[in-house]
């Protein structure tokens, strides 16, 4: 039986709770358009402000600039930041994924190099997967790193590549052993560097009218050979460990969250029953993803195996944030006859959250494949 | 003490070890043998048309089960709801939601024997209605939405015998104005939807098993239907609405006796009978023709879910009844309030 067990936060996270509600409220002019999506503001100074606060990189050891907090601290901080809607894409992936991968499989050196500057908020990654002909099938992977003296030399083309035009480094899977009969050998993550090795970036516009998605290309960039993350060979076992941490986090729920708080305030303090029950509804499914979302924090505390809880809460966290924009766009008197200067805020963040949501069942793993992940927990493949 | 003496008792008889388990596992455990040798389909059957399950309810009383909850009984509350999700599980064709929460409320009235107890229903003007096994019930107790004085009936006369959707027994009382009321510092509407919310939990588990084990056992095309990626997604989707369901629920119960009761409740209430259409619908669907006859004992759970899910305030009540507070409470305030510790 799949088990999702109370957990009660400990007053520590409480106090820290109203620290960062403090923070917000003292850098409002960092968020003057609040979106909970994680991608949509990337504001280095805002970032950078988070590091001076010890809230990038909290859960890691002190001497690589964490703050050796648990996971329950680094839930608090994540969930009051995109609950307010404050722009924190720029160091997301490298605080989320990068760090923890570094950490975990990282050499000495590569924690030593990388960790302080990620946990500062200073320094930003992207993560190299996908590649044209490589989507949920990641072992079809076909960029590859040969090895030439002290250096890598890498061909090969990755996509869907969020911010590696902006951002400091990209962690790329590699092939570095030709394909054999084991599908997932042979593979290693590679460190590269978006300003200085040479990689070609070019732009690719979303839907949304977003610019953070890229195209990047490798014709033969050389690295040198420390970039390899641990050993080589090791890369399939780190890209599956590393999604998982990706799963279970507040921005999997929350990511239509200000749409809900516009509609509450155009609903008014007298809502008619219909738009109480609205209200009502969304309430319910944040309340129960939320302690969902905290009990794998208190899994992960433990040490346990969160893959098949984590996908879970993506897989339900996904389909309800695209629910929340068809809910709230009928319970509000007419969207198309909105006072467009007074409910100026809900209109911005409805189209914005809407165009943006076919991603959300895309991005850290398809609604496909996390299905598949929850039927092998249940024992059907 | 009475109640985990007799638990002490019989799991020693079953050769079990207890020292280290706490009271509320031993609970579990203990109502789980029992169910699962009791509560079989021909049971179920014959509790649809009427025959009272005589020896399932000796069972219960021989354990203590008829006094969780209830002061004196070293149990507590939490014990109590822990209880209705095994019953639910099991789709026990007893109204131990009733007999528990009466017990409560009209502070262990059970007897020891058991010989008698009380079920609660639904009040109105005239009557109280919806009660189950009114008929067998030596007290009748009735609720209404927005009181917390319950109506007392000490001497019962049966009006009407009818059932819910599930064939559960559902009887009606007439008020002869002659009742007395007691009146309880939690909702007594909303004590009685958590109750719902926590059998609806434990019917929506057992639902998902049903249709893990059917999909392995059952083969078509020349191999187990459970190897059909279409088959395993749509189990995938039961799974995720059980596990938010069961999470759900016992939130609400530890929200008991603080002033989050009713919110907590709402939310509970409504997010699990939303679990309820989704599941039901395809649980059965994964199971085919044969989960649609009465000889298959899917529907024993699949309509007790689509009853509960609708009794004691169905998801719209509950969903208006906390967007009314949270809006009073206005925009600015929906996430401190989502965002508790517990």
């Amino acid at each position: 039986m799949l088990q999702f067990d109370r957990v009660t936060l400990d007053s520590e996270s409480e106090v820290l709770r109203q620290r960062v509600r403090d923070f917000v409220a003292d850098n409002q002019h960092h968020m003057p358009q609040p979106n909970s999506d994680f991608v949509t503001g990337h504001d280095p100074e805002f970032s950078a402000k988070l590091g001076e606060q010890g809230w990038i990189g909290m859960t890691w050891p002190s001497e690589f600039g964490g703050g050796e907090q648990s996971n329950f601290e680094r839930l608090v901080v994540t969930e009051e930041l995109l609950a307010a809607g404050a722009p924190v894409s720029a160091h997301w992936i490298a605080d989320r994924q990068s760090g923890p991968l570094l950490l975990r499989f990282g050499t000495p050196e590569q924690r030593e190099r990388y960790l302080p500057g990620i946990a500062s908020g200073q320094s930003y990654f992207s993560i190299g997967m996908s590649e044209p002909d490589t989507g949920s099938d990641l072992a079809s992977v076909r960029t590859t790193a040969v090895a030439e003296g002290d250096a890598y030399r890498i061909n090969g083309t990755k996509i869907w590549t969020t911010d590696a035009h902006r951002n400091h480094y990209i962690i790329c899977l590699v092939r570095t052993e030709a394909p054999s009969e084991n599908r997932h050998a042979g593979f290693s993550q590679i460190i590269v560097d978006l300003k200085n090795d040479g990689a070609k970036v070019r732009p690719i516009s979303n839907m949304a009218g977003g610019e953070d998605f890229n195209e990047v290309v490798f014709e033969d960039v050389l690295v040198p050979k420390d970039r390899i993350v641990g050993e080589p060979g090791n890369g399939w076992q780190q890209v599956t460990s590393e999604l998982a941490y990706e799963r279970s986090g507040p921005e999997r729920f929350l990511s239509a969250f200000r749409v809900f708080v516009e509609m509450v305030r155009i609903c008014g303090d007298q809502p008619s029953p219909h738009q109480a029950a609205a209200i009502g509804r969304l309430a319910s499914h944040f309340m129960t993803l939320r302690r969902m979302s905290i009990s794998v924090a208190g899994m992960l505390e433990q040490g346990k195996d969160v893959g098949v809880e984590a996908a879970l809460v993506k897989e339900l966290g996904n389909n309800f944030e695209k629910v929340l924009p068809e809910v709230a766009r009928l319970v509000v008197p007419d969207l198309s006859q909105l006072d467009p200067a007074k409910h100026k805020l809900f209109r911005d963040t409805f189209e914005e959250t809407l165009l943006l949501s076919p991603s959300f069942t895309l991005r850290g793993g398809t609604r496909e494949i996390l299905r598949g992940v929850i039927a092998r927990g249940l024992g059907l493949r | 003490m009475a109640v985990l003496e007799k638990f002490y008792a019989a799991s020693l008889h079953a050769d079990w070890g207890y020292v280290d388990m706490d009271t509320r596992q031993l609970i579990i455990d203990t109502a789980e043998k029992i169910f699962a040798d009791h509560c079989q389909k021909g049971l179920l059957d014959a509790a649809e048309q009427g025959i009272f399950p005589q020896d399932l309810w000796g069972k219960i009383v021989e354990n203590g089960f008829h006094q969780l909850g209830s002061a004196g009984s070293g149990t507590d509350a939490a014990d109590l709801y822990a209880f209705l999700k095994v019953c639910g599980r099991y789709s026990v064709p007893l109204p131990m939601a009733e007999v528990l929460l009466s017990n409560q409320w009209l502070a262990s009235a059970a007897t020891e024997s058991g010989s008698d107890f009380a079920s609660i229903g639904r009040l109105n003007d005239t009557s109280i209605n919806q009660v189950p096994w009114g008929r067998k019930a030596t007290k009748v107790l009735g609720v209404a939405a927005d009181s917390h004085k319950v109506l007392v009936i000490d001497a019962p006369s049966i009006n009407e015998q009818g059932n819910n959707l599930a064939g559960e027994a559902h009887d009606t009382f007439l008020l002869a104005g002659t009742e007395r009321e007691i009146e309880l510092e939690d909702s007594p509407f909303a004590q009685m939807a958590l109750a719902r919310t926590n059998l609806m939990a434990g019917g929506l588990q057992a639902t998902l098993d049903l249709g893990l084990q059917f999909a392995s056992e059952r083969s078509q095309f020349g191999r187990s239907i459970s190897k059909f990626q279409a088959i395993q997604h749509s189990l995938a989707v039961v799974a995720a609405e059980v596990a938010a369901a069961q999470r759900a629920a016992d939130a609400a119960v530890d929200a008991l006796g603080t002033d989050r009761f009713i919110d907590e409740v709402s939310a509970s209430k409504a997010r699990v009978g939303e679990a309820v259409g989704i599941v039901a619908e395809q649980v059965h669907q994964v199971h085919g023709a044969m989960g649609f006859t009465y000889e298959h004992r899917l529907h024993h759970f699949t309509r007790r879910l689509w009853a509960w899910r609708d009794e004691w305030g169905n998801e719209f009540y509950w969903q208006a009844m906390l967007g009314s507070r949270l809006a009073a409470m206005g925009a600015d305030k929906v996430w401190g309030y989502i965002a508790t510790r517990g």
